[in-house]
Order: C-alpha cells, then sequence, then structure tokens
C-alpha cells in the first residue's frame, strides 16, 4: 500500500469515533457493560482524555482522534480501580494498548471474560507537544506509530475502523535503536547516565505505565532501602535498572512513559532495547498472546547461556 | 541492644593457619550489639560446644556467631547447642570462615581481614534473624529405587523387607544390571548368574515391592517424605499381565537376526524378545524398530501364536505417577568405548587401538559374555572373528582410567581384579593358552584381593608386563600388540589372537539429565556427588534422596551391596518417624504489598506458591494475594528474587537482613 500523499486521512478518526458510540450504546444498554472506558475531548482544542461512562444517553461524548494518546488499559490496572468494582467493563484500545492489556491477563491482573474490549483501528496519534487539529504528518505522528505492526488489533471483541493507505515515515526509533548499539559499551553508559542524571524523580512515568502497578513500589521502600529515593545520580540509575528490568518481557511498548517524562528521557528506547534482547535471547514478544510464563520467569533447558561468562 | 555471642574456630590448623583467629575475635568484640567473643581449637568438640553454652548463661546471649565451617557441615551441630542452653536455635549462625576462605586464600593479612568481614556481616544478620519453630511435615512411607542392577535390589529388598512399599523402576525389559552379565566373579568365582537370579526373582516377587521395567523417570516433583514420581512406562507391546512367559512368540518371530546387546552383540535375537533367559520379568518386549509388524504392517505372527491374547502393536506408552518419601539412586555404569568420540566431548577414544574396527580387540563385558555358560558360546573362550579358540590373550588395563591426555584421570577401580579374574578363567577354559597382561599397578586392596591376583600369576600363570600399549593394529589373522616393559626397559611385541581391554568405568549417557529431574548435583564426569565424602557418602546433598552402587563411582559388587544397604538404612530411619521436621527456613508473603502478579507462583520450583482470597467480614472478595504452603517451600528463595514489589521473603534471608550484612562491609 502506497500513499502519494503525506498524511493520514483524517476520515477514520470519524468514523470510528461513530463506531464507538453505537459500540458503547449498545452494550451500555443490554448490559452487557456496566461502564465504558474510552476518550472523550479534552478542555482545550484538538486535544482528548480519558472517559468513563456508564450512562448510554451519554456516549456521544467517546471520541477517537490522533489526540486519543493515553494506554487505558492503565484505568484497569491502576487508575480508578473503583471502577474494576462496578462488574464487567468496556474498554476502547488502540493495538499497542491491547498488548498491555493482554500482558495484565497474563499477569493474574484482568480476565478476558470480564472484559469486552472494543478494538479501534489506529493509523497513528500525536507526538507530544505537536500542532494539534491538523492530518497526521512527519511532523506530528509519534514516533511509535511509524513502525507501528499493530494498527489493527487482534482478538477484540469488536474491532471497529479500516486501515487508510498510509504515507512512508521515517522509521527515527529504528535508527535511534541502531545509533544505541553502535556505541560501545561506555559511550552507552555515559550515555544514559547523562540521561538519568536528569531525572527528577517525579515518577509520572511509573504512574502512567499499566504494568507499574505495585501498590508499593521496590523504590519507594526504607526499610530497608533498595534505592535511594533523592534525584541523585546514583538512586537515579538505580531506579532506571530497576524500571527496565522490571518491564523487560512485559512492557506493551505503548511509549507513555516517555509521553509524559517531563525531562524528555528516551525511556522508550530503553524498553525497546529490552524487548528486543528478549525477542533475539528467547523469542519473546510481549502482548500477543496471554502467557502463562514469560521468559523471564522460567528456565529452559535450551535457553541461550553465551551470556554466563 | 543485642548481646550477640562470637565464637571463633581455629579449626585445628584448618583455619588458623591462614587466618589469625586471635585478631578475627578482638575484632568482633569491638562490633556494636556484641557481648562476648572468643577463639577456641575445635568449636565442634565436647568442649568447645560447652564454651557455648555457658557463654550463654553467663553473658546472656541473644544471638550467636559460630565462626568456622560451612553451615552444611556444622549448623545444626551448633543450633543443637544453642537450643540446649536455652536459645532459640535459629538464632544461631554460622560465619564460614574456612570453605570461604581460609582453604581459598594464602596471604594471612588479607585472609584475617575477609573473615572479619564475614563473621561482621553475620553480626549484622544474627540481630534480625527471628525466633522460628519448626515446621512438621508427614511422611509418606513408600521409597522409590531408580535402576535396578544389583545395588537398586539390594536395596528395594532392604527396604521392602522393613515392611515398606517400594517401587523399582528400570529402564531395560528385565532387571539384573551388569551384574546379569557377568560369568564367575572375584574374590571367589562364583558364578554370577547362580547369586544373581534368585534376588532378580525375589525382588519381582515380593509382596511389597512394584517392579516397572522398560520404564523411566520422567518428572520428580516435591521434597523429602512427600515426592510425587511420574514414571514413564514404555509401550512393551506385549500386557503383562495376560503374558504367561512361554516364549513361543520369540520362538516363531521370522526376525531372528537382530544382534543382542545383552550379548555386547556377539549373539542375535528376534524381534519380541527377552533380552536373557532368566529375565526378569520373563515378559517380552516388542523391539518396534526391527518389527516387521511395526516397519511394514504386515506380519504379526506373535499375535496369532500367543494363546492368552497379550499381544498389542496398538499400545502406547503409560504414565504412572507415585507418591514416594524417599528415593534410592543406582543407575549404574556404563563402559568407555575407544571408538571415535563426537566432537567436543572431552572424553577422547583410541586411534592408536583401531577405533573400535579390529573384531577381536574386545572389552571386559564382552570377555564375560564369552566365558558365561549361558552366553552366545555357552561359555567357550572363542574369537568374534572366526570361532577359532585364541592362544595367546593380551589383557590391557587402564584403558581410558588413568588417562588424563583422554579426558579421565579417575581410577575405575574394578578392572585390576576383573582382568585377574578373565585370566584365571580364561586359563580354566583353554588349558594351553597363554594369558598377558599389561598393567601400570595392580591395585588390589580389599579382603582376599591380593591372594586372588596372586593367585592369576602364581597359579595360573599369567604373565604381567608393567607398562603401557602404545599401538595395536591388525597383521594377518593376528592381532600386534606393541608395548613397553619398564622393569626390564625395553620394547615388547606380541602376537595375539585375542586382545581384551579393560575400559574405564563411566556414568550411564544421560545421567545428567536424571540428575537435573532430581535436583541433585554431579561431578564433571557426571558421577552423582555424595553430600560428604567421608560422613555422608550416600546421601545427596538434596533431603531425601540417597546414591548406591556406580552411579556414585566405579565400585565392585561387595562395595556395591554394601552401599545399597547403607541406603536403605537411611530410608528406614527416615521411615521410622511418621512426621518429619523441617526446617522452618520458609518464604512469607507480605499481604498488605503483595499485588498478586504470581511470578512467584511461576518461578517457585516446589509449586509451593498459591492463591490466597482475602475477604471482608461478609465474605466479599477484598483482594486476592499470593500464600507460600510452608510445609511445601524448600526454602530457596527464588520468589524473593523474583517479586517485583519485595512481598515475599525468607525467614532468615529477609531482604533487611541481606542489606543489613551488605552495610556491615
Ligand atoms: C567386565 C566387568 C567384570 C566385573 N566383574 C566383577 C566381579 O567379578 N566381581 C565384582 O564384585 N564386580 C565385578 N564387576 C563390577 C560390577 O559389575 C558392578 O559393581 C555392579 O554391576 C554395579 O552395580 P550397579 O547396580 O551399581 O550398576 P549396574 O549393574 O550398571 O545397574 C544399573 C541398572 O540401572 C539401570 N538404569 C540406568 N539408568 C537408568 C535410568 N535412568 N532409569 C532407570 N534405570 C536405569 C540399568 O539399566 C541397570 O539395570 C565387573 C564389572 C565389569 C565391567
Ligand atoms: S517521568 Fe522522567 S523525570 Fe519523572 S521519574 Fe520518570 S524518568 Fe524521571
Ligand atoms: S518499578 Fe517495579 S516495583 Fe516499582 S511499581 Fe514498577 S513494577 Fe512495581
Ligand atoms: S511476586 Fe510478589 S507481588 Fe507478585 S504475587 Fe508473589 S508476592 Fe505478590
Ligand atoms: S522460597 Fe519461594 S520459590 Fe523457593 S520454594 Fe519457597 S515459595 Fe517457592
Amino acid at each position: 500500500m502506497t500513499n502519494t500523499a503525506q498524511t493520514i486521512d483524517p476520515a477514520l478518526y470519524a468514523a470510528v469515533t461513530d463506531a464507538i458510540r453505537a459500540e458503547a450504546k449498545k452494550v451500555l444498554e443490554a448490559g452487557a457493560a456496566a461502564a465504558v472506558v474510552g476518550w472523550q475531548a479534552g478542555r482545550r482544542q484538538g486535544t482528548a482524555m480519558p472517559a468513563i461512562i456508564t450512562d448510554p444517553a451519554k456516549v456521544a461524548e467517546l471520541i477517537f482522534s490522533p489526540a486519543c494518546v493515553n494506554n487505558l488499559a492503565l484505568y484497569l490496572s491502576k487508575a480508578k480501580k473503583e471502577i474494576r468494582a462496578r462488574g464487567r467493563i468496556a474498554i476502547v484500545v488502540k493495538g499497542c494498548d491491547l498488548k498491555a492489556l493482554v500482558g495484565l491477563m497474563g499477569e493474574n491482573q484482568l480476565k478476558r471474560e470480564d472484559l469486552h474490549v472494543i478494538g479501534v483501528v489506529c493509523a497513528g496519534v500525536q507526538r507530544a507537544g505537536a500542532a494539534k487539529d491538523i492530518p497526521l504528518s512527519e511532523e506530528t505522528i509519534a514516533g511509535k506509530c511509524r513502525e507501528c505492526t499493530v494498527h489493527t488489533p487482534e482478538g477484540a471483541d469488536v474491532t471497529v475502523g479500516t486501515l487508510p493507505d498510509l504515507p512512508h515515515f521515517t522509521p527515527v526509533e529504528s535508527e535511534e535503536l541502531s545509533r544505541l548499539e553502535a556505541m560501545t559499551p561506555a559511550q552507552r553508559w555515559s550515555f544514559w547516565k547523562e540521561h538519568f542524571a536528569r531525572c527528577i524523580r517525579c515518577y509520572a512515568c511509573r504512574q502512567v505505565c499499566p504494568f507499574c502497578y505495585c501498590e508499593q513500589c521496590l523504590c519507594d521502600r526504607n526499610r530497608p532501602q533498595a534505592v535511594e529515593t533523592t534525584p541523585r545520580p546514583a538512586g537515579n540509575m538505580a531506579w532506571h535498572i530497576v524500571r527496565a528490568m522490571h518491564l523487560a518481557g512485559r512492557c506493551a511498548g505503548c511509549a507513555e512513559c516517555e509521553r509524559v517524562c517531563p525531562m524528555d528521557i528516551p525511556l522508550n528506547l530503553l524498553n525497546r532495547k529490552m524487548a528486543k534482547e528478549l525477542k533475539e535471547l528467547y523469542g519473546h514478544e510481549a502482548g500477543f498472546e496471554v502467557k502463562e510464563k514469560g521468559p523471564l520467569a522460567q528456565y529452559r533447558e535450551d535457553d541461550d547461556q553465551s551470556f554466563i561468562k | 541492644m543485642s548481646r550477640i555471642g562470637v565464637f571463633v574456630c581455629h579449626c585445628g590448623e584448618n583455619i588458623a593457619r591462614t587466618v589469625d583467629v586471635e585478631k578475627v575475635a578482638a575484632e568482633a568484640a569491638r562490633l556494636p550489639g556484641v557481648a562476648y567473643a572468643t577463639d577456641y581449637k575445635y568449636m565442634c568438640s565436647d568442649p568447645g560446644q560447652n564454651l557455648l553454652k555457658n557463654a550463654v548463661a553467663e553473658h546472656r546471649l541473644d544471638g550467636i556467631v559460630v565462626a568456622a565451617c560451612s553451615p552444611r557441615m556444622h549448623e545444626k551441630t551448633f543450633r543443637n547447642a544453642a537450643k540446649s542452653a536455652g536459645l532459640n536455635p535459629f538464632l544461631c549462625e554460622m560465619a564460614n570462615i574456612r570453605e570461604h576462605c581460609s582453604w581459598v586464600h594464602e596471604d594471612r593479612d588479607e585472609a584475617t581481614a575477609k573473615a572479619s568481614d564475614i563473621v561482621a556481616m553475620m553480626v549484622a544478620r544474627v540481630k534480625k534473624d527471628k525466633r522460628l519453630v519448626p515446621i512438621t511435615v508427614p511422611v509418606t512411607k513408600r521409597a522409590l529405587v531408580i535402576g535396578g542392577g544389583i545395588a537398586g535390589i539390594q536395596a528395594a529388598l532392604d527396604i521392602a523387607d522393613a515392611g515398606h512399599q517400594v517401587v523399582l523402576v528400570e529402564r531395560e525389559p528385565s532387571i539384573g544390571g551388569h551384574m546379569a552379565q557377568l560369568s564367575e566373579t572375584f574374590p571367589t568365582l562364583d558364578c554370577s548368574q547362580c547369586i544373581m537370579t534368585p534376588k532378580m526373582v525375589d525382588a519381582a516377587n515380593h509382596p511389597n515391592i512394584t517392579l516397572h521395567t522398560y520404564s523411566e523417570i520422567e518428572s520428580v516433583d516435591g521434597y523429602i517424605g512427600n515426592f510425587q514420581i511420574t514414571v514413564r512406562k514404555k509401550a512393551r507391546s506385549v500386557i503383562e499381565e495376560k503374558c504367561t512367559g512361554c516364549g513361543v512368540c520369540s520362538a516363531k518371530c521370522p526376525q531372528k537376526k537382530i544382534p543382542n546387546a545383552f550379548d555386547k552383540n556377539l549373539g542375535t535375537r528376534p524381534a519380541i524378545y527377552v533380552p536373557f533367559p532368566q529375565a526378569v520379568p520373563n515378559t517380552p518386549v516388542i523391539d518396534r524398530a526391527n518389527c516387521t509388524w511395526f516397519k511394514t504392517g504386515k506380519c504379526g505372527v506373535c499375535q496369532k501364536v500367543c494363546g492368552p491374547g497379550a499381544i498389542d502393536y496398538e499400545q502406547e506408552d503409560r504414565l504412572i505417577v507415585e507418591p514416594v518419601g524417599a528415593i534410592v539412586v543406582a543407575t549404574g555404569f556404563e563402559l568407555y568405548s575407544i571408538t571415535e568420540k563426537p566432537k567436543g566431548s572431552p572424553i577422547k577414544g583410541y586411534g592408536e587401538f583401531g577405533h573400535g574396527t579390529i573384531p577381536d580387540v574386545i572389552d571386559g563385558l564382552t570377555f564375560e559374555r564369552l566365558a558365561s555358560a549361558s552366553g552366545p558360546t555357552g561359555g567357550k573362550i572363542l574369537r568374534p572373528s572366526d570361532g577359532r579358540e585364541p592362544k595367546q590373550v593380551v589383557f590391557v588395563q587402564c584403558v581410558g582410567s588413568r588417562a588424563r591426555e583422554k579426558g579421565i584421570s579417575y581410577c575405575s577401580k574394578i578392572c585390576c581384579m576383573y582382568t585377574a579374574k578373565h585370566t584365571m578363567l580364561y586359563k580354566h577354559k583353554v588349558h594351553d593358552g597363554q594369558a598377558y597382561v599389561f598393567f601400570m599397578d595392580a591395585r588390589t586392596p580389599g579382603k582376599s584381593y591380593d591372594e586372588f591376583w596372586r593367585r592369576a600369576i602364581e597359579e595360573e600363570e599369567a604373565v604381567y608386563i608393567r607398562g603401557m600399549v602404545s599401538r595395536l593394529y591388525q597383521k594377518g589373522d593376528k592381532i600386534v600388540v606393541m608395548g613397553s616393559d619398564v622393569h626390564v626397559g625395553v620394547q615388547v611385541e606380541i602376537e595375539a589372537d585375542l586382545v581384551v581391554l579393560a575400559t574405564a568405568v563411566q556414568p550411564r549417557a544421560g545421567a545428567d539429565t536424571l540428575a537435573q529431574k532430581l535436583g541433585i548435583s554431579y561431578d564433571s564426569y557426571h558421577f552423582y556427588s555424595e553430600a560428604h565424602a567421608k560422613l555422608k557418602p550416600v546421601e545427596c546433598a538434596t533431603a531425601g534422596i540417597y546414591l548406591a552402587g556406580a552411579c556414585q563411582g566405579p565400585k565392585d559388587i561387595p562395595d556395591t551391596v554394601s552401599q545399597a544397604s547403607a541406603a536403605a538404612a537411611k530410608v528406614m530411619t527416615l521411615f521410622a518417624k511418621d512426621e518429619l521436621e523441617r526446617e522452618p527456613i520458609v518464604a512469607k508473603v507480605n499481604e498488605k504489598n503483595c499485588v498478586a502478579c504470581l511470578y512467584c507462583k511461576k518461578v517457585c520450583p516446589y509449586g509451593a506458591v498459591e492463591e490466597k482470597e482475602i475477604r471482608d467480614r461478609q465474605g466479599n472478595l477484598i483482594r486476592v494475594v499470593a500464600y507460600v504452603n510452608p510445609g511445601v517451600c524448600g526454602g530457596c528463595g527464588t520468589c524473593q528474587a523474583s517479586c517485583p514489589s519485595k512481598s515475599v521473603e525468607l525467614d532468615g534471608y529477609t531482604d533487611e537482613q541481606i542489606m543489613a550484612m551488605i552495610e556491615a562491609l
């Protein structure tokens, strides 16, 4: 599929919006779900924010647009936990968000039968700080969407939308990863050291991550203290190593952490590197099937051992 | 403030030689919370233990660190001493300054400093130790014996005679192992079959023994007192319950020319066969790879002739689960082969001996089959190549053994004796024949062993040549043996009719795979490791698993049988109690922080983790958390390492303790 135009046709988003509203109305009226988790328009023009709709009369508030960046899986793993107590929940997900849901199911946090999954075909969302309300282009599309392999989510209860022809975008994420991999270990170390040194330990990345659902993060513990809590280089490095290791093999790649980081730390680059390692070492890709055991939770005799020196 | 007592042991010279024990004690005395510190020559001795007990009373100690050997060695000893002094035994810890320090270092100052560090770490740990109470678990009084050679049979019979149920699992169609293949046995030359077959029959008929032949261990779960064993009963194609052992099937099978491995391929057998006439059970098995029915779908002769209708071509492997409380591993050995070894194998073959291509160069076991009255030649010594009686036989000892360049440095222990036996058996059968033996040393410790060897030389006229054989090659119908006689200092060349190699005793191929299933350790050759070379020679480091016979190291029959009975005695000791006391070093979940991701459950090798629902008084589900069953937990700590939120911890090894230890450095 080639697209001579340089932008993504906004018709898709409009069509998906209509389909979401229709499906939401249907499930709420039929009592098949107690609430629908989706997106609604934000207060400022061209923005969007999460929405929880329980009244079928209000489904028109739901939208889908390139501003619908939030990974709503978060709303089922920890944020607004109370909504889960209401019963079966319908949730609108993009392909990348669905990967998070699948991961959470494998970690005993969600049950498939408790969810009604409305998958949306997504051609891409905006990068942070992009100009709003214009068709997505090389200028405005998020890095992760340029090389997305899950435009059409698989395994949802309903999937709405048809993928239009997409323009070719520069694969900035792969390029970034190759640059990282081309570095010597010493260069890589100083690359991360410099980035992590800027971290202010606001924990926005943790807050937004659907997989950081621990009630008390080990990095907040003080008896014993495993990770220094003040934003100083050693503690920052420790926090980021913990974060990378805890997400290895689990991270869905939604890049929400990177989006929310006020210090522009390339967190998803680290996530992607870990994901690549796991794929190369164990043939594992997170988020495509509910796995009883991920690669880091099991030992197989044919596991690659060459890294043990 | 804690009142910790530190006791630094000299271990005779073992520790004191490299570690300044007085200095370690003096430095320990200055650590905060240490109320008393001293050193003593042998802490584990009676006066040493009394020293500890008195100090507890005198200095009102509330924690103890014994700086000595590995906890594997004496932790129990000192915990018992602490207990008798009125202290909770789990408030007593070992600082290993022997295996981890004095034995591995040479520099006295550095070793002393390290010993002090180790002590400081253990003091930090002990301060945060909790009073723990042992856990009791019921014992399943049934034993599993793996391997039905003489070792397995003896162990099974002993345990069964003590009144306990035994499950005996043998890989081959018949029990018996190597001993069933032997002709006559040193040092008394009694016929192996005559002493072995009655034991095989006893084992099969014993009301307390369940025999699974042609079976292997599929998986092992559980722990001491409570193992769950899955046995794979391979498809025999013969229904054991129906077969009467009449043998009509084997007699009528049109496939007759399959080499019989039991006879070292000297004889042949049909496709439906028992490996040897005295096999137990006397139930044949179909060798599917060579059976016409399985190859072409035609034939079916055995099914037609079998009166009781025992043949079942459709039979499949069956998995049987056996709950047992103890396991005896008795999987025996196999002989080194001089053939070319696969690339990368640390063990090498003997190209200079023709890599096994010279037909009249055989190994000891083949000679046993030739000499056996029930063997393929009816007990006549005949050459495999042309069936002639050899008049000059050269025996070569230490083939593969004690040969570091071939990959094995140990002594196979039995070859000196069986080679002496072979020369005698040969002389008894071929009166005008001459036996030569190339040997490095004659190692004949053992009751009546040296006398036996001397008899081979003095009465049976075997010529012993001290030296090695450098090359063997075929010349006409002779084999030229080129060697050296180091006594005389000359090269020797003998034209032999038959050459018998005493090849090294090795563990079974696949011994490592079984060990991994059982969770027991093995050495670099894959012989199974005992828990302690001197004091625990039949126990594995894994509780509830015991070793018998050649799987642990080369052994002759008397040693094998002794070890088998010893292993059986250990099993009986275990079964003497209804309940087992287990160390309370088990994991506990902090239910407040656990988020029920169940990583712990996924990684727990013991299957100890379950899900637990927390409900309010009205019965509403509040949350789900992980729960560790203390009876099942093996205390490995894997869950603790994998829990992302650090909500599960091992008692005695809490994160707080580990951190305190690191900080003490
Ligand atoms: C040529 C020769 C001559 C000898 N002559 C004498 C002698 O005269 N006197 C003397 O005292 N000793 C003699 N020996 C030594 C004697 O053979 C051994 O001491 C004895 O056989 C050791 O018994 P075992 O039960 O430990 O092993 P084995 O006899 O090897 O029996 C092991 C059994 O375990 C089974 N097994 C293996 N792996 C598995 C598995 N994974 N699952 C289930 N079953 C398994 C095997 O099939 C076998 O039946 C001789 C040895 C050789 C090689
Ligand atoms: S969001 Fe950015 S600044 Fe905040 S903790 Fe995460 S990496 Fe650090
Ligand atoms: S970083 Fe690890 S411990 Fe902290 S919240 Fe995330 S997953 Fe939990
Ligand atoms: S790994 Fe930790 S958080 Fe997860 S279920 Fe187990 S104890 Fe709970
Ligand atoms: S310590 Fe943890 S992983 Fe190990 S056996 Fe106990 S519960 Fe299982």
